[in-house]
């Protein structure tokens, strides 16, 4: 238990905790204190100064967010001298730049406005300059336009310490002072893997999002806490709506990602193309036509009664929230005793213990991973690594192929030599494993050694890939070897191979969200809810129960994927 | 009782000011109980009286030589300058003008754009000649000032309500807006 410490604020007494700033004790007491540079979820800096508060015996102001706690300490937060001094340096944030609110994306959400507001400001008080600023235009997905740019240093702040990418920094002295990337370069050309986080984090409207640019202020749209569904890590997200649409994807700040999401789960989504599937067909004329769902379900229904047990498969892929994952076990194993299986890898040859948390990893002295390349396929658990060697952790490389993370790695090792990664990783009190499909069967073996005192971490190809694993789900697909076929895909697309076998199905049925080179072979084709559609739980790799919710109004005409296998296996 | 005499003008503005005074509406009629408008750009008087006024607003940014003219003489017959809106107050959309070259910015406006067939630039001796866009305060003294984009018709009410009781107006919550 913490020592607690007495203070007294604008009058009232406080306990606090030692050890926590002016800002912290005054925010747990309710009293707010208006800064700039800070944020929650990043180190204090003091770069702003709007926070100074006056303390008894103390010279000058002092900024609250920096400023630690003492017994018997006197704050006063809105004094004339505070206000006045407040007040002045936002005129002073002001003279620069171009903070010309009616023309700016943020106007309405932007907190230097609102610190503006909030003192009064009705004029500038010292003349702007006016002397242009870039605006870098570089990034695919949002622009920085230094103009706006009030220099509190959140995003680079977010990018070392969160991301784990010290991309961004500043460059030059004084008032010609910038935020740069790699010193300098054009930020497209820069070292930023795009996780978006600065975008997330920035107070004014210095950073823009081209997709979501001037399409909705925060007290227009809609936000709904929800969990990304591209890769199994499970990051909180919140989906930023407005009348039925998506805005943005926001991080969660107060999930284990701390706000960061990475390129696919935040950006990607948005450059989606494919034509939606509106409702259920059949082919007719060797034509697919629109039908309604009873005729496709009865369909359907038909070919499986006609169809012996051993020759039905059903694959889905690992992305199908659990709900939805048993029913499907239920209806076509339990039900039907038909071939049952997934359409993506679920480390199943796998028996080590799981249940090792992305929190201990963040904390963790000896990372190893094997098998796999979290930078690629998992980046925000790479960016956790990285958080993690900057704390000084030691990190082990298992790898065959060139590694995103073997910039990073202590030590690298070929798969072949695992067991050397394994004796390394038994010097430390508690590793974490983490752990891939390309790890070979006979190393794999080996890592049980490490049983005792690691904590494993798997890395699923996709998001329920954990479900998938414990309900004995298998990547078995052999379509090609089956009468009926039912492929429950959502909006993943299949490679050219697995289609290629789903073809010589003899009768072929796929519940997709999007038209494809799939559907178009398919007998039968039912429509399917989307990412921020689906309302459920899924397990992340911890094998953490997590909530997807959803952000829209049920599309009309589709029914949740789940329902559908319900209705479908009464018709059996 | 007598009116309290009230002038107004604009300068570099889009008129936007203007209509939120009008949008004050049956409000408008209610205070012309206590003020009278001697001159305004939609009436036929539109210079302030050379015997002053109480209350002059001006709107716009200045930004060029005629706008100078006019926000001197509105400051030498008034007693309490009101600079309303964004680009009175703080430069606004004329400022951005400044970020270009004038002779590029006047080509652009009278000559380049899509829609002009056989354009030129005006030259004429009895034309303004423009000048580098500022916000009022920068001409002349100001007293009350009044942002927004534009002002809501209630911050104006608001603003006017105020002077007539004798007070200086302290903008805050619903009636200080920059949009």
């Amino acid at each position: 238990m913490d020592k607690v410490v007495h203070i007294k604020i604008n009058g009232h007494h406080i306990r606090a905790r030692a050890g926590q700033t002016v800002m912290e004790a005054a925010k747990a007491a309710g009293i707010d204190i208006p800064s700039l540079c800070h944020h929650p979820a990043v180190k204090p800096l003091g770069a702003c100064r709007i926070c100074l508060v006056e303390i008894e015996r103390q010279r000058g102001l002092q900024p609250a967010c920096t400023f630690p706690v003492m017994e018997g300490m006197r704050v006063e937060t809105e004094s004339p001298k505070v206000v006045a001094e407040r007040k002045f340096l936002l005129e002073l944030l002001f003279s620069e730049g171009n903070h010309y609110c009616p023309f700016c994306e943020s106007s309405g959400d932007c907190e230097l406005q609102a610190l503006a507001y909030r003192y009064g400001l009705d004029h500038w008080v010292y003349p702007n300059p006016g002397e242009p600023k870039p605006v870098d235009g570089t990034r695919e997905y949002f622009i920085m336009d230094h103009n706006r740019c009030v220099l509190c240093r959140r995003c680079i702040r977010a990018c070392s310490e969160l991301a784990a990418n010290n991309t961004l920094g500043v460059i030059f002295r004084g008032a010609k002072t910038k935020v740069c990337a790699d010193g300098d370069v054009p930020f497209g050309q820069s070292s930023c893997v795009t996780c978006g986080t600065c975008l997330q984090i920035c107070p004014t409207g210095a950073l823009i999002d081209r997709q979501s640019a001037y399409a909705g202020r925060e007290s227009q749209v809609e936000r709904t806490k929800s969990v990304c569904m591209f890769c199994s890590v499970g990051c909180g997200t919140e989906i930023i709506t407005r009348s039925g649409r998506v805005l943005r994807v926001e991080g969660e700040w107060e999930e284990h990602n701390n706000g960061v999401l990475c390129e696919r789960g935040r950006f990607l989504p948005f450059k989606e193309q494919r034509q939606r599937i509106q409702s259920p067909m059949i082919r007719k004329d060797g034509r697919l036509q629109p039908v309604t769902w009873e005729e496709a379900l009865e369909a359907m229904a038909q070919v499986i009664k006609k169809t012996p047990n051993k020759k039905i498969g059903a694959w889905t892929t690992c992305r199908t929230l659990n709900l939805t994952l048993s029913e499907f076990v239920a209806v076509f194993l339990g039900k039907l005793g038909a071939n049952v299986g997934v359409l993506e890898l679920t480390l199943a040859r796998f028996k080590l213990p799981m249940g090792g948390s992305l929190n201990d990893l963040l904390s963790a002295q000896t990372i190893l991973v094997t098998g796999a390349d979290p930078l690629l396929d998992h980046p925000v658990i790479g960016y956790h690594i990285k958080r993690a060697c900057m704390k000084g952790a030691r990190l082990i490389l298992a790898s065959d192929n060139g590694s995103q993370m073997k910039r990073f790695a202590h030590k690298i090792y070929p798969l072949s030599e695992l067991n050397k990664a394994i004796r390394l990783c038994q010097e430390s009190d508690a590793p974490i494993v983490l752990y891939g499909e390309e790890t070979p069967p006979d190393q794999a073996e080996k890592l049980a050694l490490l049983q005792k005192k690691a904590h494993f971490i798997p890395l699923f190809p996709e998001s329920n890939g954990f479900h998938a694993k414990v309900l004995g789900l298998r990547a078995n697909y052999a379509p090609n070897q089956m009468d009926m076929v039912y492929l429950l895909v959502a909006d993943t697309a299949l490679s050219a191979e697995k289609i290629k076998q789903a073809r010589e199905a003899k009768f072929l049925a796929v519940q997709a969200s999007y038209h494809g080179p799939l559907t178009e072979a398919a007998d039968v084709v039912l429509p399917a809810l989307l990412w921020y559609e689906q309302e459920g739980s899924l397990y992340n790799l911890e094998g953490k129960k997590v909530a997807v919710r959803r952000a829209v109004p049920l599309p009309e005409g589709i029914i949740p994927e789940n329902e559908v296998l319900t209705q479908l296996a009464v018709r059996l | 009782m007598t009116k309290i005499k009230i002038a107004t003008d604009w300068l570099a503005a889009c008129a936007g000011c203007h209509m939120s005074v009008l949008d004050m509406d049956e409000r408008l009629v209610e205070l012309l109980d206590k003020i009278e408008i001697t001159s305004c750009p939609i009436t036929d008087l539109k210079h302030p009286p050379k015997e002053g006024v109480t209350v002059g607003i001006l709107t716009g940014a200045v930004n060029n030589t005629s706008h100078l003219e006019v926000s001197k003489m509105m400051r030498e017959r008034c007693q309490i300058l009101v600079s309303l809106g964004d680009c009175s107050v703080l430069g606004g959309i004329p400022l951005m003008r400044n970020q270009v070259n004038m002779e590029e910015a006047l080509r652009r406006a009278y000559v380049e754009t899509e829609s002009t067939v056989d354009g030129f630039i005006p030259r004429s001796e009895e034309l303004a000649k423009p000048i580098p866009a500022r916000p009022l305060d920068q001409v002349v003294k100001v007293d009350v000032y009044l942002p927004g984009c534009p002002p809501s018709a209630e911050a104006i009410y608001f603003v006017l309500s105020e002077l007539l009781e004798g007070r200086v107006p302290v903008l805050k919550d619903q009636v200080l807006k920059y949009d």
